[in-house]
């Protein structure tokens, strides 16, 4: 058995929202409910619950445990997966491993976080010694650093990271669970024109914390098979990195461990980036998704604006990327907020894009990004291409 | 258009609590002294301090005094900032290579848009905190 044995048998998702009126729980138990009508299996089928982190669940270090009581699930695996944005697809890559080591054989992988409405999270980390005191408001800041640097190394077409964010954009317009704030379309010069929150990071660069869940139900081919379920998408590549140059004291930070990330989930997949069909890369800030399409091997390190510039992102191009509009124009569901794009890729494999489906349903290549570090990038990278029924 | 960079300097700071691995560090700040980790092993420095070489794994570190001197890796101009420096912006953020070789994050100071630039040259510049330990800066060299 193998991580392409597993099988994704069923996605659901939470309309996002500026800030949930409905307790994290009622969310989890909306998208359980979901995942059982559209799946058909019963509730005392499901043996394992993976659980992404959560800012809501930060307080409360039986998560997953406390989760698993309040959704009335008795499960022979069960667990959080603590690493940042990364989580979501850590849950799917865990699922299939303790699916194929026997531990449990009926998965629900849980994203429900309401990070706008209950923040419980208290960081352990070296804030409070080494950046707190520099006035220094996290993510934006990083990703100003980062932005700089890499104009420095490369030079940088914001002009490009506009068009990405156009095309995002548009696609939240056509996806009914998107924030309603954000369904409103944007052109180059609105994002140009953004306001600066750590220069050259601007407003239109960058997530809005919201509120919201999804998840989906993993299981073995062989399960989904007898249950009749013909409709799945299988992960046949998984690369995941954290602390990507940990013993080193100075890091590009052009340079992202989805570079290595990637490697193995193309290795794995047999697949090349120019057979990927779509892209749904965590996108946190635009250029995050410019660096990805590099480190991916889409294009040249430094040529990311250029590759951009020569691509249509839209769910009719050549290469779509984040059909959901991404969490930049979906909203972010505070630690859940990966979920947003693989649950996405998920719904156009199976065919249920809508108004946005994708024609080329061949495979879906969905990333990661979790944690940001002091003076580097970010903490975790991870890669995961799917494909409907292989 | 130019504009006018804060330097944050009225902004008051609350002291950080030291670690039990980087408390050598901020006591000498009480005398404005900047003092890196070396790992004797590999020959190298680290920042920001840890309990642990990032190169080995072993525990054979020394603090050693450096001058502080160095020169900008990358910048960031906050526009947005939260409470107490709400109402300063914009001033600098910058990450600092020094010539030991680690790279360190502080306000730059003292230095108008028109002046910062990736490679600049620049030194320590201290601010005193409540406690008696100053938080390190970095200024024009």
């Amino acid at each position: 058995m193998a991580l392409h044995d597993a099988a994704i048998v069923g996605y659901a998702e939470t309309k996002i929202v500026e800030k949930s009126d409905r307790d994290v729980w009622e969310l989890g138990a909306e998208i359980l409910e979901t995942l059982l009508g559209k799946t058909k299996f019963e509730k005392g089928e499901i043996d394992g619950l993976i659980l992404s982190a959560s800012m809501t669940g930060a307080g409360n270090c039986f998560w997953s445990q406390t989760t698993a009581d309040q959704l009335a699930l008795e499960v022979d695996f069960c667990q959080t997966v603590d690493i940042g944005g990364c989580s979501p697809l850590g849950t799917i890559a865990r699922a299939a491993a303790a699916i194929d080591a026997g531990l449990c054989s009926i998965v629900m992988c849980l994203f429900a976080d309401t990070q706008a409405a209950e923040n419980n999270q208290r960081m352990r980390a070296f804030h409070n010694e080494w950046t707190v005191p520099l006035g220094y408001i996290g993510p934006p800041a990083a990703f100003g650093l980062l932005s700089r640097r890499y104009e420095h190394q490369f030079g940088l077409d914001y002009a490009a990271l506009g068009k990405l964010a156009v095309a995002q954009r548009g696609h939240a317009v056509l996806n009914e669970l998107a924030v309603e704030k954000l369904r409103k379309p944007i052109t180059v010069d609105d994002y140009l024109n953004s306001r600066m929150i750590a220069d050259p990071i601007r407003l239109l660069d960058s997530v809005m914390v919201c509120d919201g869940a999804s998840g989906v139900l993993v299981t073995s081919r062989k399960t989904a098979e007898k249950k009749g379920l013909s409709k799945i998408v299988v992960p046949i590549g998984y690369g995941e990195r954290t602390n990507y140059r940990a013993g080193e004291a100075i890091v590009d930070v052009t340079e992202s461990g989805h570079y290595v990330a990637g490697q193995r989930a193309f290795a794995q997949s047999g697949l090349e980036p120019k057979d990927i069909a779509s892209f749904h890369p965590y996108d946190d800030f635009i250029i995050a998704i410019m660096m990805q399409l590099e480190m991916l091997g889409f294009c040249k390190r430094g040529q990311g604006c250029g590759f951009v510039n020569e691509h249509s992102f839209t769910y009719s191009g050549d290469l779509p990327l984040n059909t959901g509009g991404g969490q930049i124009s979906a909203g972010q569901c505070g630690l859940a907020g990966g979920g947003t794009n693989v649950v996405e890729a998920v719904r156009q494999l199976f065919g249920e894009g809508g108004k946005r489906q994708m024609k080329d349903t061949r495979n879906a290549l969905v990333t990661g990004i979790g944690g940001i570090p002091y003076g580097r990038n970010w903490s975790s990278s991870v890669v995961m291409i799917l494909t409907p029924n292989a | 258009m130019m504009t006018r960079l804060n330097d944050t300097l009225s902004v008051t700071r609350e002291p950080p609590t030291p670690r039990t691995f980087s408390k050598a560090y901020w006591d000498a700040t009480r005398e404005k002294r900047l003092l890196v980790q070396y790992d004797k092993r590999s020959g190298k420095y680290q920042f920001f301090p840890r309990a642990t070489s990032i190169y080995n794994g072993h525990r054979d570190l020394e603090w050693r005094e450096v001058s502080g001197k160095g020169e900008i890796f990358s910048y960031t101009i906050a526009r947005r900032a939260r409470p107490p420096f709400q109402g300063h912006e914009p001033f600098l953020i910058g990450l600092v290579t020094l010539d030991e070789g680690v790279n360190v994050m502080a306000n730059i100071v003292h230095c108008g848009l028109e002046k910062i630039r990736i490679g600049l040259r620049v030194k320590p510049f201290w601010l005193p905190l409540a406690n008696g330990a100053h938080l390190l800066m970095f200024e024009p060299d």
